[in-house]
């Protein structure tokens, strides 16, 4: 006789492959990533349900999914185009070069960081400002280097335009995507006074 | 992993745990859903729901209360209620919905998934609700007979007997269908 209860428990049954990314995406345990067109070429762009949360130029990456979810401390998942309610405010941002209204989910960051990349996101394209300026703005004076770290780190350059804090004496500092030649060709293309 | 680790885990790092916790229980829980609901594309969307609910009432958990949490019988609770009142929610989908082969992400459920399924769900239509419960808790989900008195609230001599009468069931079904 056949055993009543022979294929009842679905032995090697895996859930469809859809089931986690679908979950995490929608808890924000997890991020999505896609590619969008930036004025240094094409960049990944993670986000999550809160907001962007990382932007990395795409030749710079052979294996952006690592990258991403080392740098974000989540999983990350690829999708076809940013989600509907993020696209436009992220292309405005991404050509006039101010955040808008654009959310941004900065959960991998410190306190510290989050104040300098908010007073940073206030300099307007075509103006360019101090490492020291934005220690003193967050009330800060004296950790004008930790302000040089946190922006090196900035999860979200072009959104929040590190490429307009300058060393004292107008020379450029280093410049985190993809080095100091394109922070000279994003402040060239603005039109920032320079030297 | 044991559930005492799962809710020590849940409890120091919820955001970092949760992914783990959903890798390592969404095979056995979306079988479970299938036979619960029989109807593959069906659990797809419940299971969703379920893992995404549980992860709401996570975030709003006092910490002592993840730590002592039996997580993976927590899991089926809700996938329990959501079966059940799905069920009552969508009671007026035609049936042609129900056997639509397509996976969400645009492939195919392959033919003989579909069949076995249905097979499944119609074995199991001649058990009774709390019948049918005990042996998929216990045959798929693998739990002890303390641990499925603990998902239904209900007594575990009552639960171990619900199981047992639900395969005398099964067996004579199965009769039926092999003397057909």
């Amino acid at each position: 006789m056949t055993d009543p209860l022979a294929g009842l428990d679905l032995d090697q049954h895996r859930a469809p492959p859809t089931l986690l990314p679908r979950v995490l995406l929608a808890t924000n345990t997890a991020d999505g990533y896609a590619t969008a067109d930036s004025p240094l070429g094409p960049v990944y762009v993670a986000f999550s349900g809160l907001g962007v949360s990382y932007v990395t130029l795409v030749e710079e990456h052979a294996d952006v999914e690592t990258y991403l979810s080392s740098r974000l401390g989540r999983p990350v998942f690829p999708l076809q185009r940013p989600p509907v309610r993020l696209a436009r405010a992220l292309e405005e941002s991404l050509t006039s070069g101010r955040l808008g209204r654009l959310p941004l989910d900065l959960r991998a960051t410190t306190a510290f960081q989050q104040r300098v990349l908010a007073k940073t996101a206030e300099i307007a394209p075509g103006q360019v400002r101090s490492y020291g300026w934005v220690a003193e703005q967050i009330g800060q004076p004296r950790a004008t280097r930790a302000v040089g770290t946190a922006l090196a780190r900035n999860p979200v350059p072009l959104l929040v335009p590190c490429h307009r804090v300058v060393r004292a004496g107008g020379r450029l500092g280093a410049y985190s995507l993809g080095g100091a030649e394109n922070k000279r060709r994003l402040l060239e293309h603005e039109g920032a006074p320079f030297d | 992993m044991s559930d005492p680790a799962w809710g020590r885990l849940l409890a120091r790092d919820l955001d970092t745990t949760f992914p783990q916790l959903v890798e390592a229980t969404q095979d056995r829980l979306h079988a479970g859903v299938v036979r619960f609901v029989g109807d593959r594309t069906l659990a797809d969307d419940i299971c969703q729901d379920v893992f995404v609910r549980a992860y709401r009432s996570l975030v709003q958990m006092p910490d002592a209360q993840r730590l002592a949490l039996r997580v993976r019988p927590w899991l089926w609770t809700i996938a329990l209620n959501r079966c059940r009142s799905w069920g009552r929610r969508e009671s007026t989908r035609p049936l042609e919905v129900e056997l639509d082969p397509s996976w969400a992400d645009g492939g195919h459920r392959p033919h003989d998934e579909v069949e076995e399924t249905l097979v499944w769900r119609e074995r199991l239509a001649a058990l009774s609700d709390p019948q049918r419960t005990a042996v998929v808790l216990r045959h798929v989900g693998r739990f002890s007979y303390a641990e499925i008195a603990h998902i239904t609230g209900r007594p575990e001599g009552t639960v171990k007997a619900d199981a047992h009468r639900g395969v005398a069931r099964l067996r004579r079904a199965l009769e039926t269908e092999e003397a057909r």
